[in-house]
This record gives C-alpha cells, sequence and structure tokens, in this order.
C-alpha cells in the first residue's frame, strides 16, 4: 500500500472526537486488581482467625501497601503515555525503597536484641516472599493489558513498575492474612516482594508489553 | 515542513474530529518519519518506508496518548523509535531463525539413486544395440571388457569403441532430456 493512501484511509477514522480516559481505565484496572487478589485471599489463603482483634494492624499494613502503590502509580501513569519526562517519580519510588529499609532498621534497633530475629522474620519463612507476587500476578496481567492499548514506549522500566504497583496491590490483600505485625517484618519483606514483583515485571516487559 | 506548533494544533484538531487536519498532520509527520528513517537505515528504503507506515499507524491509533502539557515532537519520536527498536529486534530475529527443531524432512539418497537410474535407463533404450548390450554389461553390471567381449562374441576393441561412442551419445541425450 502507498503512505498516501495509507494516510488517506486513516484521515478518514478521524471523523469524531477520540480520547479515552486513561485516568479512569487507570484506576478501574487497579480496583479489579485488587478485587481479584482478595478474592484469591478469601478462597484460597482464608483471613486470618484473629481479625477481630487484629483489626488495627492488618489495616495499618493495607494502609502501608497503599501507600507503596501510590508512591509507585505516578510512574506507570507516566510511562502509559511516551514522550514526557520521568522527574520526581523515579525518586519517589526509590524513597519508598528507603524509607522501608529505614523503617525496619529502627524498628529493629527498638527491639530487645534477644527478640529481634523473631521480630524481623516472623518466626519461620517469610511467605509474603511468594505469596505476594502470586496476588500481584492478576492485577499484573490487567495492567499489562490496559498499558499495550497506551503507547508505552520503554519496556522494561515500564514492566519493572507494573510490576511494582502489582506487588503494591498485592500487598493489600495479602495483609489480611498475614500474621506478622511488626514493622520490622512489613519494612524488609513486603518491600523486599514487592522489589521481586518489579524484577519479575523487568525481565517480562519486553516480551508482554510489545505492542 | 510544518513546525511543532503548527503540528501540535493539527494533531489536537484532529483529536477533536477535524478529518482534514489529521489528514494534514499525517502528511507532515510522514514526510519527518521518513526522514527519520532513512537516516537511520541507510541502504533500506524498503524498510524505511515500512516503518514510516507502520508508525503512521501507531501515531494515528494511539493519538490519544499525546499529552498536550508536553511536546508533540518528543512524543512522536518516542514512538518512531519504539518502532525502530521493534524492527531491528525483529529484524535480528529473523536472521537467527534457527531450523533446530523444525521437522525439514530427509533427503533420500537411496530415492534419489534409484531416480537417476531409472534415467539412464530409458535413455540407454534409444541406443543401438550394439552400444546399448557394451555399456549395460561393462558398466552397469560391472563385467570387464574381456568378459562382454566372450558373452558377445565380439572383438574387445569392438566393444571398447562402442562404449565409447555410447557414452557420448548418453551424454548427448542427457542434456538434450534436461535443456527441455
Amino acid at each position: 500500500m502507498k503512505t498516501d493512501d495509507l494516510i488517506a484511509a486513516l484521515a478518514r477514522e478521524s471523523g469524531s472526537e477520540y480520547r479515552r480516559n486513561w485516568a479512569r481505565d487507570l484506576s478501574l484496572t487497579l480496583l479489579a486488581g485488587l478485587a481479584v487478589a482478595a478474592l484469591l485471599v478469601l478462597i484460597g489463603l482464608h483471613v486470618r482467625a484473629d481479625i477481630g482483634v487484629a483489626l488495627t494492624p492488618v489495616l495499618l499494613k493495607a494502609a502501608f501497601s497503599a501507600a507503596a502503590a501510590a508512591a509507585l502509580l505516578p510512574l506507570v501513569a507516566r510511562l502509559m503515555r511516551p514522550g514526557r519526562p520521568l522527574g520526581w517519580r523515579v525518586t519517589a519510588a526509590a524513597l519508598l525503597l528507603c524509607l522501608c529499609g529505614l523503617a525496619a532498621l529502627v524498628a529493629l534497633a527498638g527491639e530487645a536484641p534477644g527478640q529481634r530475629m523473631q521480630a524481623w522474620t516472623g518466626g519461620g519463612f517469610p511467605w509474603c516472599l511468594v505469596m505476594i507476587p502470586l496476588l500481584a500476578a492478576p492485577c499484573a496481567a490487567l495492567l499489562v493489558w490496559l498499558m499495550r492499548a497506551f503507547a508505552p514506549t520503554r519496556l522494561t522500566l515500564t514492566g519493572a513498575s507494573v510490576g511494582a504497583l502489582s506487588g503494591a496491590v498485592g500487598a493489600m490483600a495479602y495483609s489480611m492474612h498475614c500474621p506478622v505485625d511488626s514493622i520490622a517484618f512489613v519494612g524488609t519483606w513486603y518491600a523486599l516482594a514487592i522489589a521481586i514483583c518489579a524484577a519479575i515485571g523487568a525481565l517480562l516487559g519486553a516480551k508482554l508489553l510489545r505492542w | 515542513m510544518a513546525d511543532e506548533a503548527q503540528l501540535r494544533a493539527l494533531l489536537l484538531k484532529g483529536l477533536a474530529g477535524d478529518e482534514a487536519a489529521h489528514r494534514a498532520f499525517l502528511t507532515e509527520t510522514g514526510a519527518m518519519l521518513r526522514a527519520y528513517f532513512r537516516n537511520r537505515l541507510r541502504g533500506a528504503p524498503e524498510d524505511a518506508e515500512d516503518l514510516v507506515q507502520e508508525t503512521l499507524v501507531a501515531l494515528h491509533s494511539r493519538r490519544d496518548s499525546y499529552d498536550p502539557n508536553y511536546p508533540l515532537t518528543a512524543w512522536l519520536y518516542a514512538i518512531a523509535r519504539y518502532r525502530l527498536i521493534d524492527h531491528v529486534r525483529r529484524a535480528k530475529h529473523r536472521a537467527h531463525a534457527s531450523l533446530d527443531g523444525v521437522d525439514v524432512g530427509e533427503t533420500d539418497p537411496q530415492f534419489e539413486a534409484s531416480d537417476a537410474r531409472r534415467d539412464v535407463l530409458t535413455l540407454l533404450e534409444k541406443l543401438p544395440s550394439k552400444q546399448r548390450t557394451a555399456i549395460r554389461l561393462v558398466k552397469l553390471e560391472e563385467k570387464s571388457v574381456r568378459e562382454a567381449a566372450t558373452q558377445t562374441g565380439r572383438s574387445e576393441s569392438d566393444i571398447k569403441v562402442s562404449i565409447h561412442r555410447g557414452l557420448k551419445a548418453l551424454v548427448r541425450l542427457m542434456s538434450e532430456a534436461g535443456a527441455s
């Protein structure tokens, strides 16, 4: 096909206003991802038995995860539409990681020496490292689907931030199940789980986000 | 060539539904993209034109991914560059396409040999019987010239001459068969 014919054909398609509401699409996608993750916790993992008395720490953990999502969201939103500088949005994501590490260190320093290991690992393997990425997967799939409809051009970075954002959403859902409440635990392992999601996203980004 | 402000105005009008403005935007952009891709794909003008078209389609179908608060050319070239990288990746993939694990079938040496034998036998039928017998005995049944001579009751030199003439005739027949 000649380029001029192509231009004519494309121009004929443009007879009406064309504007997708990317902010609404992004929020709906995140809500759907959160709903699926919450459903998976309710069905597959069950909500922790002492939810009645432990409501405050559960809400605090969910709020921490929501704050992480809020720190990552501007980066994802920015990468949806190309040709714009990233600016402070990368800093916000990096700052999140630093704050988590700092909070964990401060909290650990405040524990009695004999209690530190218990507070840090929650007395066993930190399962959130496995569970948060699994719970993040549906949200990540939805986000990838949405992103491809827009125009991400930096696929590895987009993959990493989509992965991290999904990880934060997964962490919100997982906090209903997670039995460990110490700040050191959350600051270390939730943050690491989100980082794992980011790493997986960076690895798969170039493949899955291609358009 | 249109400048940033003009192009931006055309795109925004096109987004609002102005068909003529959108056509003008695509035409101007097409020229810019052609220069961009030709510069980067020297010696492959067809590929450059393919990329111009691919990028025009991408810009058109994702035209609302342009954020009016930022320069239009940044958006435009971000997408052009993305299409170029994608093109180079695909080309690399094509160039390295491996046949490992792909079943292309085996050539059957027996089949090829029997095929050749059948061709020779067909052509042999066209030779005079003296030549044909000499060639069959010595060349196909691998007898010695002396054995062939005793079997046919002819002289050894007669056999040799027959073989020589027969082979020459066969070569001629084969080249005729190949040409037709």
